[in-house]
């Protein structure tokens, strides 16, 4: 691992540059959109009520001032206070953390473990009715809108057959709908993308001089095809993995399930700026993390990377 | 899934215990065995804070009027009853005296006194308390405690209205000495009231647990235990209804109820909304400050269409700005006239020349706000007026509300918060108020007389004069009076309040069992 030090410490830096960026962003732009007072009050409170309720919040200070504050308290780890909840956004934003967590790796999971086998198998069965009907569900995957899809699925599951609870968070049976409905795309794209991958490799000559050498079908496909059609697989995973954790909004809403998505999109209704920071942050936190280890995982995929 | 483990337990004890009874005792208590106990209803938005003076939002009042107790309480009847207070006079002009209900215990086992009422009282315009219901009782001077269970309350004027006052938002009644030793943080995660409910425990977005309080004055409620869950979208809040996990939910839009209502195990239940969905008008802003193309517009409103198509016939044509069902209703006048021929005699009357009439809409803030503007819209081309229907977001009608910028007309849903004229449109339409856009001497002199008046002939007489007054300026265009209603299983037997309070106490909920 020659080398590596100075990755970590480049990467570092890319990262601690972009949650700066990315905090600045939101802090700017969530105080242009308006101001939270007037959602706080009684729509009778008079001009003065909510000049003192301004005052109370510290809103009235300038804006580069209310900056230097935010910049200060987040170095210190403190993200503010919720003006909704009246509690640390922190801790507002963990108690969906466990949430967002269960619904997106289970989603994650799913949509892998179904996804890339059904892909490697298409491609393997190129053009037959397999492939047709598996490649023919992966666009309506694709391509059915989240919400149609979850309330698709709690008329037909829930409703009709009875099978699993309508919504809400629960046992496994209550996970089961919204897994699969904030899976779907990732399932649809990750098998779309396996089987072109797949189909690449297989035509490449190392594979041809692999059968003649009289290597076994299997041996083929599990050493020499999935390994070389692997870093489009990783990529497309690895993204798909951080938009299932911070972009679940959709289906958190139509399944009432309790996560960061929808809390920051009622935050951003709410201007509860301190909530909306802390969970862009942490999302932005964790697709930079997610890239770390997608960069990581290339390098022991790909030898070629790592020297490079 | 720790709490649901220890839910089945609970239940398989309760089960097991149930199901060993009849057996010793020879059966007849079978039927308890399916006795529900526990209440789960939906809402579309989840609660935020439980410290009652903190907000004033309809998915937090739903659940706090039931954690805590108002000196007075308005029943889903629209009329005041006896709450912490037992009776209740007016000594003089501006003197009030209370007489508190005695061994009431708040959740902590602390007996509640005259102490706790004052000192809830004082606590909403506190300037150290920094509540959000710093003007809900505003009208008040001073607040004395003689004795444990008498409270006298001074008005800085005479406040006819101040019992009512005290039974809406701002007026539950916290414990002094709990919330003095833990502070307003600890407080409003681990709220401790008199209500019929305490807290239990709540996950954010995902489900408050209120337990019913055994030692409620009032009776203990209906179940063990009450589940308030959001679930934001109708369509699944719908179908939890009709798949039976809720018994209760609330925000059913009018095209949804033959859907419960159809269905054999579900039912809709609905209560004349206690106010008015109205278009706001910025009467500074030519040409809607001429009072005669206000009165076109509203001529040009086919409200029964709007209540027929659109509501599926579930609200009523307002006649006036006060509230079927408020004091002072005048029942004798006729609903707001629709009248397109008329309409466009007045817009050449009042040299209407093509300008620009903005309607601002905002999507769900008042529920069928943008259906109702595209309708009306249509209407307005109809008579030949230049419209332009804007979509606005929420949190910007809330600044646009604070700056008074509206560009044109904008929905509003006036909410009669005393049952009273003054609890609405003197307290929108008011000078100073939240919707002044409009002034006339004559309007002002009769709502400030009528505020501080304890006569209530004189009131009803200047509310009268006041409503014609209206009806030629139109500061409002008044659209409708829906109901609120309710999806229900049939065995749910409950009244919904008019006001979106929402009434858990014995009297008001009852499980029919089969």
């Amino acid at each position: 691992m020659r080398g590596f030090v100075p990755f970590l410490g480049h990467r570092l830096f890319r990262a601690l540059i972009a949650l700066w960026l990315v905090s600045t962003v939101v802090f700017v732009v969530m105080r242009l959109s308006g101001d939270p007072v007037p959602l706080l009050l009684p729509p009778d409170a008079p001009h003065s009520e909510i000049m003192r309720v301004r005052r109370d919040l510290g809103l009235d200070k300038p804006l580069p001032v209310q900056y230097v504050i935010f910049l200060s308290n987040l170095a210190r780890g403190d993200f503010g206070r919720s003006i909704h909840f009246r509690e640390p956004a922190f801790d507002v934003v963990r108690g969906y953390l466990a949430a967002t967590l269960e619904l997106g790796l289970t989603a994650f999971f799913l949509a892998a473990l179904i996804a890339v086998p059904i892909g490697l198998f298409s491609a393997m069965r190129r053009n037959t009715l397999v492939d047709h009907a598996a490649m023919g569900l992966a666009l309506i995957g694709q391509s059915a809108p989240t919400f149609f899809l979850g309330i698709l699925f709690i008329l037909l599951l829930s409703l009709k057959a009875d099978l699993f609870p309508t919504s809400g968070r629960g046992d496994w049976r209550n996970l089961v709908l919204p897994a699969l409905t904030l899976g779907a795309f990732t399932m649809a794209s990750i098998a779309r993308l396996t089987r072109s991958a797949v189909l690449e490799v297989l035509g490449a000559d190392y594979i041809r001089t692999a059968r003649a050498k009289g290597v076994s079908e299997m041996w083929v496909v599990a050493k020499h095809t999935l390994k070389n059609a692997a870093i489009p697989i990783v990529t497309i995973t690895g993204l798909q993995f951080g938009t299932l954790l911070g972009g679940a909004v959709v289906t958190e809403t139509v399944f009432s399930w309790p996560g960061i998505g929808r809390l920051a999109v009622q935050s951003i209704y709410n201007r509860d700026y301190a909530v909306v920071q802390c969970t862009v942050f942490l999302a932005a936190l964790m697709f930079v993390v997610i890239n770390f280890f997608v960069d990581l995982i290339y390098g022991v995929l790909d030898p070629r990377i790592r020297a490079g | 899934m720790e709490l649901t483990r220890r839910d089945l337990l609970k239940g398989a004890a309760a089960l097991g215990a149930a199901a060993t009874v009849p057996l010793t005792a020879g059966g007849p208590a079978v039927a308890q065995t399916t006795q529900k106990k526990e209440l789960v209803t939906a809402q579309a938005g989840d609660i935020s804070k439980f410290d009652p003076h903190f907000s004033t939002s309809s998915n937090d009042i739903r659940v706090s009027f039931n954690l805590f107790d108002n000196l007075t309480s308005r029943h889903p009847d629209g009329k005041l009853h006896p709450g912490l207070a037992t009776e209740w006079k007016l000594e003089n002009q501006t003197t009030w005296r209370f007489k508190l209900r005695q061994g009431v215990k708040f959740h902590n086992g602390d007996a509640f006194t005259s102490a706790d009422a004052k000192f809830s009282i004082e606590r909403t315009y506190d300037p150290a308390a920094k509540t959000m219901v710093a003007t809900a009782l505003a009208t008040i001077e001073k607040v004395e405690a003689p004795d444990p269970f008498t409270l006298v309350i001074t008005t800085k004027k005479p406040d006819p209205l101040l019992p009512a006052r005290l039974a809406f938002y701002g007026g539950q009644v916290v414990p002094k000495k709990y919330l003095e030793s833990v502070g307003n943080d600890t407080f409003n995660a681990k709220p401790v009231g008199t209500g019929p409910v305490r807290f239990g425990s709540w996950v954010k977005d995902d489900k408050a647990v209120l337990e019913a309080n055994p030692d409620y004055w009032g009776g203990k409620i209906e179940v063990d235990r009450w589940i308030m869950r959001p679930i934001p979208e109708t369509a699944p809040r719908i179908a939890a209804l009709l798949k039976g996990e809720v018994d209760v939910i609330t925000q059913l839009p009018p095209d949804q109820g033959e859907r419960v209502a159809g269905n054999a195990t579900t039912r809709v239940a609905g209560a004349l909304y206690a106010g008015l969905y109205v278009l706001g008008v910025n009467s500074k802003r030519p040409p809607l400050d001429n009072p005669l193309v206000k009165q076109a517009l509203s001529l040009a409103i086919d409200r029964e269409a709007i209540v027929k198509e659109l509501w599926r016939g579930r609200g009523i044509v307002p006649s006036q700005p006060i509230a079927k069902g408020d004091n002072h209703f005048d029942a004798s006048l006729p609903g707001l006239a629709y009248n397109p021929a008329e309409a466009k005699e007045r817009l050449k009357k009042a040299g209407y020349k093509n300008e620009e009439i903005f309607i601002e809409t905002t999507v769900a803030y008042v529920a069928q706000d943008k259906a109702m503007s595209e309708a009306i819209a249509a209407m307005w081309k109809d008579v030949g007026v230049n419209v332009k229907v804007e979509v606005i977001e929420y949190s910007v009608r809330a600044q646009k509300n604070r700056e008074k910028s509206f560009k044109g007309v904008f929905w509003s849903d006036p909410t009669s918060t005393l049952g009273d004229p003054d609890g609405m449109m003197w307290r929108l339409l008011g000078p100073g108020g939240p919707q002044d856009y409009w002034r006339d001497a004559k309007f002002d002199e009769l709502g400030n007389a009528a505020r501080f008046s304890v006569d209530e002939k004189f009131r009803a007489g200047a509310y009268k004069e006041m409503t014609k007054i209206f009806l030629e300026n139109l500061p409002w265009l008044p659209v409708i009076q829906p109901y609120e209603d309710y999806g229900l299983q049939k065995y749910v037997d409950f009244t919904p309040n008019p006001n979106q309070q929402f009434e858990v106490r014995r009297f008001n909920l009852k499980l029919r069992r089969a």
